[in-house]
């Protein structure tokens, strides 16, 4: 279900223009990155990506659906990629509404090597960044998963600070029956201390808020 | 001192009175005495021997009458004289048959009275000599010399002999027969004496002999039959006989005149009583003042009638041969004047023409006269003519017209015809005298200089041209009337140079003096704008053009130059720069997102090329073939930048391209292409729909493409307010069969308000609450140039529609 972490990211490039995509293609080729190139919104929109992280490199002015189109609908995915975005003219509104929406970048052309480069290692290191804190909270939850339900309410409580006493008039069960519950939920959570645990849960929580 | 000297003239003039009196008049005066005293004397015997007897009645009593005469005779200063002159011979004549002196000398005052009543009242009414010559001069004395005089002075008569009991009559019997006898001898012997006083013996001379044996069988005649009546005659005659004298007395009054009738009538009136006196004829079988009542009424009844008619008769005859003379010597003048004259009656008929007229007419005066003139008059000018003649005739008013009037020739002249009433001498209206001038020269004269200052005039006027003229010497400016207004100047009045100066903007005040100064002084010509302000503060441009003219000493005299307000032209060259100006720069607003986004593809795509070739070529194995192919790739991208950079040029250089075939599509295509961007920034789907036959146009290709993208974006702005979804914009080509192309382009928006469709590619008009208005006014203005026309309408399913069409390869204009 989880693709390996280990894969080579992809630069997805969309523009209209024939000759800039071929150029920026040979270009992230020669910096050594995997490019796969569209020519419009709908081309990149209906790809198979097979779950390859990357970033994609993306021209705003386009027939069709607009860069900013694509990149509303990207914005909608669970592990959404990172967007540069790259334009011919750059106008004001349109460069802050971009970065609002979450772009990493707004590039002008031509762009330089350098500016070009940079913005894709930074959209890429934080795609990496992203997906390594997905993967975890992934795992979370699937440990989160295995805890029965007396389990989880003791985990919550634990995690809220309670001391076993409380918990145990809380719950109306034995001070006994909290500790065995207490240990199960430190294994299934594989939690050496109770900072840890909280540290988990948090990271759990941040992840679903 | 002016009264001294008026004083002195006085005195004077009374010494000249004086002299005039005792020496200088005496002369005639004493021969007026004298012959005053002799008639006198002598009347008084006549008057003696014809007494009535046995008691004595004065039936005829002379020397009152001579005394009348004398004094109607002479001047009233010298009156004196003659009273002075009567009195001896009245003493010597009455003391002679034992009258006391008392009454002597009351009888001579009432003489005296009678004939200074008489010669006062007569010389009051008539203001000069009598003459008996007319009715009024009969009538007057007859009233006062023969009634009046006698009349009044026989009570102061009667009242003296009553006074010295002188007589045995009584008082009326005493004022009647002094009355009848004074009456009478007044009505008989005063004429004769005043008729006959200017009787020069030399006249007798240009009688002929026929008329003097006329006039010896008139006396003869006269006397005769006056004895055979008056002394032969029994005493009861057939009252026939009476009637004898008339024939010769009316003779004498129709032939000979008043000095022969008066004549007449005293030797009639002298036989008649004389025969009475001595017991002879018709007048002796009654008493003595019956006989001298009978007689003295007799003879004034022959008298009165016959010296009016004598006097009538001369003055008919004397104002007939005056008339005559004034008739002739009118028609002399009228016929030597060198106009036309007519006269008309008081029925409006034309009663004379002169002989000018009758020559220029070449008719004769029976053809002219009533209303044969009317014959010559211009057929087109006759009713003009008629009616104005009966209109000022009706009103008695003066007039002058013109017409044209035939001359001999044949030829129609303009003639100027003046008429004024005439009245007679009575001031009764007589009809109307008029002259009539040919001014055809001058009215041929007048036309061309009126049609040629009226080309001038219309010519200046319609090109709104001022002419104007300054007089160096007086300083002062004439101008058309058209000028005037044009320089805030009334429309009458002296204007100088100063006062156009003060009209000139404050700026351009020196340099035009300067110019002014500069064109008199070398003579040279001149020409300049420069702007007025007028009275009310408008600013108008004005151009200027003249030049200096010399007079015969080669002085500067007059200016002479015209002006043009071309406030127009130059509102409107303002107009166009500004229009001109603006349209770029929203033509480079508009564009500068398109030229980036074009010019940047290539750019960009030339940089990341030559980025990447620079990153394999520091691999160890550089990939050839690949940089190969980048190079390639950098060199056609290159020269696509340089494509879109001239192409952007043309865009913006002004006249940069020459008129050229263009293909309607191809154009239509390349701006479709450009707007794309824009289209889709604004959210429009943009849609072609070109023609498939082939429609070539000569033409500006950036100007075509500016005005099918002013186009373009007004119909995009148009939809700022439609719904997203809604946004379609239609560019579409098409052929017609007038060898016309037509480019459209069709929004979806709202339409063009109604209001505002007839002025919609007007400059500076616009339906957009910020837009300035432009792109439709370049349009349209680009399309003129083209010989295009340029439309917009609203759609049936809504929006609107602009179009433009072009004649199929033909060459446009500018």
């Amino acid at each position: 279900m989880s693709s390996p972490v280990s894969e080579k990211p992809v630069v997805y490039v969309v523009d209209d223009n024939d000759s800039l995509r071929k150029a920026l293609t040979r270009l992230l080729n020669a910096a050594g990155y995997e490019v796969r190139a569209y020519a419009s919104a709908g081309d990149f929109a209906i790809s198979e990506r097979d779950n390859r992280r990357g970033c994609v490199l993306l021209d705003v002015r386009m027939p069709g659906p607009s860069g900013l189109d694509l990149q509303e609908a990207l914005a909608k995915e669970d592990e959404p990629l990172p967007v540069i975005f790259l334009t011919a003219y750059g106008d004001v509104p349109t460069s802050v509404h971009a970065m609002k929406v979450g772009a990493v970048d707004f590039l002008t052309k031509p762009v330089k090597r350098d500016v070009l480069l940079s913005a894709v290692r930074m959209a890429l290191a934080r795609d990496a960044r992203l997906h390594t804190s997905h993967e975890q909270v992934r795992d979370l939850r699937v440990r989160f998963a295995k805890l029965t339900p007396r389990e989880r309410e003791v985990f919550e409580l634990v995690v809220a600070g309670r001391l076993n006493k409380q918990i145990a008039a809380e719950l109306g069960i034995s001070e006994r029956t909290v500790k065995v519950h207490r240990a199960q939920v430190m294994t299934k959570m594989r939690a050496t201390s109770l900072a840890e645990l909280v540290h988990l849960a948090n990271k759990m929580g941040s992840a679903d808020s | 001192m002016t009264e001294k000297a008026a004083d002195s003239d006085w005195m004077l003039s009374r010494e000249k009175r004086a002299e005039q009196f005792f020496f200088a008049l005496p002369r005639r005066a004493v021969w007026a005495g004298l012959l005053t005293f002799v008639g006198y004397y002598l009347g008084s015997k006549i008057g003696f021997a014809l007494t009535f007897q046995p008691h004595p009645i004065s039936v005829f009593w002379p020397p009152n009458s001579v005394l009348l005469a004398a004094l109607l005779l002479t001047p009233p200063r010298i009156w004196w004289f003659l009273l002075l002159g009567a009195f001896p011979a009245h003493l010597i004549a009455e003391l002679q048959s034992h009258v006391p002196l008392t009454m002597v000398v009351c009888w001579f005052i009432s003489n005296c009275c009678e004939a200074l009543i008489g010669a006062g009242l007569i010389r009051y009414f008539l203001r000069d000599r009598i003459r008996f010559d007319t009715l009024s001069d009969v009538a007057i004395f007859c009233i006062c010399g023969a009634f009046l005089a006698p009349f009044l002075s026989s009570f102061i008569d009667a009242e003296f002999v009553k006074l010295n009991r002188w007589g045995q009559d009584s008082y009326f019997e005493i004022w009647r027969v002094r009355f009848f006898s004074n009456s009478l001898t007044a009505l008989t012997l005063v004429p004769a004496i005043v008729t006959w006083y200017d009787f020069r013996p030399a006249q007798w001379r240009g009688i002929s002999s026929a008329r003097a044996l006329e006039g010896s069988a008139l006396f003869l005649g006269l006397v005769i039959a006056s004895t055979v009546v008056l002394y032969n005659a029994s005493t009861n005659p057939d009252p026939v006989l009476f009637y004898a004298p008339m024939p010769f007395l009316l003779w004498a009054v129709f032939r000979f005149g008043n000095r022969a009738t008066s004549a007449g009538v005293l030797i009639v009136t002298f036989l008649a009583i004389w025969s009475s006196a001595h017991g002879h004829g018709p007048f002796t079988n009654e008493s003595a003042e019956i006989n001298a009542r009978s007689i003295q009424l007799f003879l004034i009844v022959i008298a009165v009638p016959i010296m009016l008619l004598a006097a009538g008769i001369q003055e008919r005859a004397v104002g007939e041969t005056k008339l005559r003379e004034s008739e002739s010597r009118f028609r002399i003048v009228a016929d030597a004047a060198p106009v036309l004259i007519w006269m008309s009656g008081v029925d409006k008929l034309y009663t004379f023409f002169n002989k000018p007229w009758l020559e220029f007419t070449g008719r004769s005066m029976e053809q002219e006269l009533g209303n044969g003139w009317a014959q010559g008059v211009h057929p087109e000018d006759l009713q003009r003519c008629l009616k104005m003649y009966t209109e000022a005739f009706d009103a008695r008013e003066s007039f002058v017209m013109q017409y044209r009037l035939r001359r001999n020739d044949g030829e129609y002249r303009w003639v100027s015809d003046q008429g004024v009433a005439r009245y007679d001498e009575h001031g009764k209206f007589a009809g109307y005298i008029g002259t009539a001038v040919d001014v055809t020269e001058l009215i041929n004269k007048d036309a061309a200089l009126r049609e040629s200052e009226e080309r001038m005039r219309l010519a200046a006027d319609a090109v709104n041209l001022g002419i104007w003229e300054l007089d160096l010497r007086t300083d002062e400016i004439w101008a058309t009337n058209r000028r005037r207004p044009l320089l805030g100047w009334p429309a009458s009045g002296k204007v100088t140079f100063e006062d156009f100066i003060s009209g000139v903007h404050p700026d351009d005040r020196d340099r035009i003096r300067q110019l002014i100064d500069q064109a008199i002084e070398q003579g040279k010509d001149y020409e300049c704008e420069y702007r007025l302000v007028l009275p009310d503060g408008i600013v108008r441009w004005m151009a200027m053009r003249g030049s200096a003219h010399f007079d015969e000493n080669s002085k500067p005299a007059r200016l002479l130059g015209i002006s043009i307000d071309i406030t127009d032209q130059k509102l409107a060259e303002e107009a166009n720069r500004n229009l001109v100006h603006a349209s770029r720069v929203a033509l480079l607003g508009e564009l500068t997102a398109s030229i980036a986004h074009e010019i940047n593809q290539p750019l960009g795509a030339i940089l990341s090329n030559a980025d990447a070739a620079e990153l394999l070529l520091e691999s160890e194995s550089p990939p050839l073939d690949e940089l190969r192919k980048i190079l390639a790739d950098i060199r056609s991208d290159d020269v696509r930048a340089g494509e879109i950079i001239r192409h952007i040029r043309l865009l913006t250089r002004k006249r940069a391209v020459q008129m050229e075939s263009l293909d309607i599509n191809e154009i239509a295509a390349e701006v479709v292409r450009l707007m794309e961007v824009e289209a889709h920034r604004r959210s429009v789907s943009l849609h072609t729909e070109f023609t498939a036959a082939p429609a070539t146009i000569f033409g500006h290709r950036v100007r075509l493409q500016q005005a099918l993208m002013n186009l373009i974006l007004n119909g995009m702005e148009a939809m700022a307010d439609t719904p997203e979804t809604d946004r379609r914009l239609l560019v579409r080509t098409a052929t017609n069969g007038e060898r016309r192309v037509e480019i459209s382009v069709t929004d979806s928006g709202p339409g063009i308000p109604l209001e505002k469709l007839p002025r919609l590619f007007d400059s500076f008009f616009t339906t957009k609450e910020d837009g300035m208005g432009l792109g439709l006014a370049i349009a349209r203005s680009i399309i003129d140039a083209h010989r295009g026309r340029i439309s917009a309408e609203n759609n049936s399913d809504g929006g609107a529609t602009f179009r433009f069409d072009l004649p199929i390869g033909a060459t446009a204009a500018g």
